[in-house]
């Protein structure tokens, strides 16, 4: 997309002012979306981004610029606006560039984005007529595929010799949302298994005929669920999406970004003792073709398994080029972006809580009274007081160690220091669940997982009065 | 490039209408942390975004550049997502409003400043911070940003329309500390002209936003009379207004479905969308080239319309409210400038007949905790007791949950606390007569 010439060129103005690192990204996207509602195609996009972002360190300050005007006369202009923040004697001079492997974490031969619009909407259709067969009850069903490619060139300079990283990432994701309706109630459920991966993972591997069906079952058990209860008691949190409270409550204080700045509640954590002792949890961007998973970060640095808490202790942040300077740490490929109109930042991939011995049967067994999660909306967190939230979209009542009615529409709110600790069981079924990060550097798609765990106690808060 | 040479290739491509829209963007910001310049950003981008009907299907398709390669990038798109549209309906392009309110709103004096104005600016509100209360430990972050937008709108009919704006951002996140309790908050500031921003206004209220949740703790779970704040209160009405969508009402997923004409809220709620108010948000055609318009929402809690695209109005058998919005690959809808009319009591005099309720001045986690088709939500909150008409202790680690169309009809009173927020809303204050708190 750029050549070596213009990429010197633009590296060395940007260096001109003394700047230690210079770095160019350039991005070329494809996504491409088709959205059905109940069966009937309804609008589908081909849109494409194309630009260019070019950041400059100095120590620990860093300038960041972009542009969609690829021209050398718009880069140029653009490295020596940024160059001009800083006005010290040039350190770097690059004189040539060498091309670095790449290894290949995602190999995908059948991008999403070359599959015909029509092979995409014959199973969007399918998976229409199961969710609607499903109950007369639902009034619509939406059945959503859409995927990204992205070509990258990320040229990079710390000394004489620059170095380009070429790479692309690819991803697809199979959305299906089933609304039903009763008198004047509303339900509705979700579901978005994604990966990046090729089209013959969504028709061959994946169970979407399945996931249809469960997705137009739930909706309508949500029907009939009560309000959920609120106030303090144990909860059970399902494996897979589960994950999405370590999320919270840990995994964004644990990144660089919050921890650098000795802001987060988890900044001088190395060493000391954050969670339960049968706690350990990982960041894994290297796991093959997952949704959260890359083969370099976007800094060029290859992604890869970082231990973040083993057996309760905290061992490891996710750590940037430029927050791995304030803390002297070595960036671990954990920096990322949601396109180039962003400044990267150290940002989670795939994040999970480790498999435990626990057969998650005998976990709920063993509880008493309190609630079984098994569904959620999301998340935040203020990584500085650790206080987090998690909406649970489906959950149920646990009874003397047995699971008994749906409840819906309940929040739980703790501290991610004193949740982590609260961990008292944790199962072997670990597994993934897909979402979507909203954080610094834009919106990007990660991996959270857990196996099933119980919390001794934690704040719920519902419409349904106290748990009986 | 001009767009009539868009407009000639997409005819040539046999693309009967077609409409563009080109947005160019200028923005320059940067953040300081420890006194220095922690990250600086300048970016100049376009994009360039083009709606035509193909064989009476719609298409779409988005590029960067404007030159001629691009224009026939674009109607290529037009015509390879137009080609699968099954939808029954015959697509087309808007021809245009009989009348337009165009109003020059656009303000670029935050241009003239200089960097180092403003970066001195923010320097000297982060020391201002820091130095405001001996407990405040950090000041995570003071960010600046501006932003230089124009946006040409034109169609294949001959419709022209232009808008420009031009606006600055600024946050700041502070950090308190009381033995081992952390405490944090934040203040935001939007605007068009630097030299109308009150520094040590803004600074009082971050500090004292974060000084004040000391000591905060969890109250019993419960029903409790309750007064949202207006920031709390614009982010429920926001999603209040999204289930106004025509869109959402046509297919069933809204709790305001056939609630036209009727009481959805207190009488003591009256909300006006007013898209052509003077302000930075002031737009006068929406993204299908309808003109705006103001209008009233809920007159004393009773429905007055929803907001409609041309292709909802015509299903509804009404004329557009001019509130279309691209969303990439159709049009939806949306909403610029809400205003709540203010009530006559202080925030004081409001409060003062509770004896024992809570009083929300923040919430988290909203966005996941809302069932948007149901209304029902729960979120993470905190804010203050109210005891014998009066703020009391702060509250912190707290639960709201409610349903919206209950909440709306349980207001009792909205105070005469208008303020304008970066979401677009004006509004007060409000009491609703009871909600659901958790905490212990």
């Amino acid at each position: 997309m750029l050549s070596k010439s213009l990429a010197i060129k633009v590296l060395n103005e940007a260096l001109a002012t003394g700047g230690d690192y210079a770095e160019i990204y350039v991005e070329k996207t494809v996504s491409s979306s088709i959205l059905l509602e109940n069966g009937v195609v309804e609008s589908s996009a081909k849109p494409q981004l194309f630009g260019v972002g070019i950041r400059i360190l100095n120590g620990v300050r860093s300038v960041y610029g972009y542009t969609s005007d690829v021209s050398a006369k718009s880069l140029l202009q653009l490295a020596h606006q940024l160059a001009a923040s800083y006005s010290e004697e040039r350190k770097i001079t690059v004189a040539s560039i060498a091309k670095q492997r790449v290894k290949a974490v995602n190999k995908v031969d059948d991008p999403c984005i070359d599959t015909p619009f029509s092979e995409k909407i014959a199973l969007l259709k399918e998976a229409s007529e199961i969710i609607r067969s499903v109950d007369p009850r639902l009034v619509r069903i939406q059945t959503i595929f859409m995927d990204t490619y992205r070509d990258i060139e990320i040229y990079n300079a710390e000394g004489e010799t620059g170095k380009l990283f070429v790479t692309n990432e690819q991803r697809g994701r199979l959305v299906l949302v089933a609304v039903a309706a009763e008198g004047n109630d509303i339900q509705s459920y979700f579901s978005g298994p994604g990966r990046a991966d090729g089209w013959h993972y969504f028709k061959n591997e994946l169970n979407w005929r399945r996931i249809a069906r469960e997705t137009g079952e739930k909706a309508i058990m949500m029907l009939s669920a009560k309000e959920c209860p609120s106030g303090r008691f144990p909860v059970v949190i399902t494996n897979g999406w589960g994950g999405v409270l370590f999320h919270e409550a840990c995994g964004h204080p644990l990144e660089a970004s919050s921890t650098a700045k000795g802001l987060s509640v988890f900044s001088n954590s190395i060493g000391k003792q954050i969670a339960s002792p049968i706690v350990s949890a990982y960041d894994d961007g290297s796991l093959p073709n997952e949704w959260g998973s890359n083969n370099i970060d976007t800094e060029g640095v290859p992604c890869q398994k970082n231990q973040l808490i083993k057996d309760g202790i905290c061992v490891g942040f996710m750590v940037d080029r430029l927050n791995g300077r304030r803390i002297n740490m070595a960036p671990n490929g954990t920096s990322r972006r949601q396109n180039y109109q962003f400044e990267p930042t150290s940002r989670m991939s795939n994040t999970y809580i480790a498999a435990g011995k626990d057969n998650p049967e005998d976990i709920i067994k063993d509880t008493k009274l309190g609630i079984y999660v098994t569904n959620f909306g999301g998340g935040s967190v203020d990584p500085v007081t650790g206080e987090f939230n998690f909406s649970a979209s489906e959950a149920y009542i646990i009874r003397d160690g047995k699971v008994c009615e749906p409840v819906k529409g309940c929040t739980l709110i703790g501290k991610g220091s004193e949740v982590l600790m609260n961990i008292d069981r944790v199962g072997n079924d670990l597994c993934l669940g897909q979402g979507n990060c909203g954080a610094a550097s834009g919106l990007i798609p990660v991996n959270v997982g857990q196996p099933t765990i119980r919390l001794k106690e934690i704040t719920v808060g519902g419409r349904g009065g106290k748990l009986e | 490039m001009n767009s009539k040479a868009f407009f000639e290739i997409a005819k040539s491509e046999g693309i009967e209408q077609s409409q563009i829209s080109i947005v160019k963007l200028r923005r320059f910001g940067f953040s300081i942390f420890h006194t220095e310049i922690d990250s600086y950003t300048i970016s100049e981008t376009q994009s360039v975004s083009a709606i035509g009907v193909y064989n009476g299907k719609l298409g779409s398709c988005r590029a960067e550049s404007d030159t001629k390669e691009a224009f026939r990038f674009l109607a290529k798109g037009i015509k390879e997502t137009s080609a699968v549209i099954e939808k029954e309906e015959e697509a087309s392009i808007f021809e245009g409003s009989p009348k337009y309110h165009k109003k020059n709103v656009y303000d670029p004096s935050v241009l003239s400043v200089s960097a180092e104005d403003k970066i001195a600016l923010a320097k000297r509100l982060e020391a201002k911070l820091l130095a405001a209360d001996e407990r405040i430990s950090e000041v995570a972050d003071v960010r600046y940003q501006e932003i230089d937008i124009s946006k040409e709108f034109s169609n294949s009919f001959g419709l022209r329309l232009k808008e420009k704006g031009c606006y600055f951002f600024l946050f700041a996140e502070i950090v308190a500390k009381n033995g081992d309790e952390t405490k944090t908050s934040y203040g935001v500031e939007i605007g068009s002209d630097l030299a109308k921003f009150d520094e040590d206004l803004f600074v009082k209220k971050v500090a004292e936003r974060a000084t004040e949740k000391f000591s905060g703790e969890p109250c019993e779970s419960g029903k409790y009379p309750t007064v949202l704040d207006r920031t709390v209160f614009a982010e429920l009405l926001a999603f209040f207004l999204d289930a106004c969508s025509a869109e959402e009402i046509q297919r069933h997923s809204s709790f305001l479905v056939d609630k036209l004409g009727e009481r959805v809220a207190s009488s003591k709620l009256t909300v006006y969308e007013k898209p052509l108010e003077k302000n930075i948000f002031f737009t006068y055609f929406d993204d299908e080239g309808v003109a705006t318009q103001n209008k009233t929402v809920l007159k004393h809690g009773v429905l007055q319309t929803y907001f409609h695209n041309r292709e909802t109005a015509k299903k509804a058998g009404v004329e557009p409210t001019g509130n279309g919005a691209w969303t990439g690959s159709r049009f939806d809808v949306s909403f610029a400038n809400v205003v709540v009319k203010p009530g006559k009591k202080s925030f004081d005099d409001m409060i003062l007949p509770i004896k024992d309720g809570v009083y929300i001045t923040e919430l988290a986690g909203l966005g996941t905790g809302m069932n948007i088709r149901s209304g029902d939500f729960s979120c993470q909150a905190e804010g203050f007791r109210i005891r014998d008409g009066k703020v009391a202790e702060p509250l912190n680690l707290i639960t709201l949950s409610g349903n919206l169309l209950k909440m709306f009809r349980s207001i009792k009173e909205v105070d005469d606390r208008n303020k304008l927020m970066s979401s677009s809303i004006n509004c007060p204050d409000v009491y609703v007569s009871s909600m659901n708190i958790g905490g212990k």
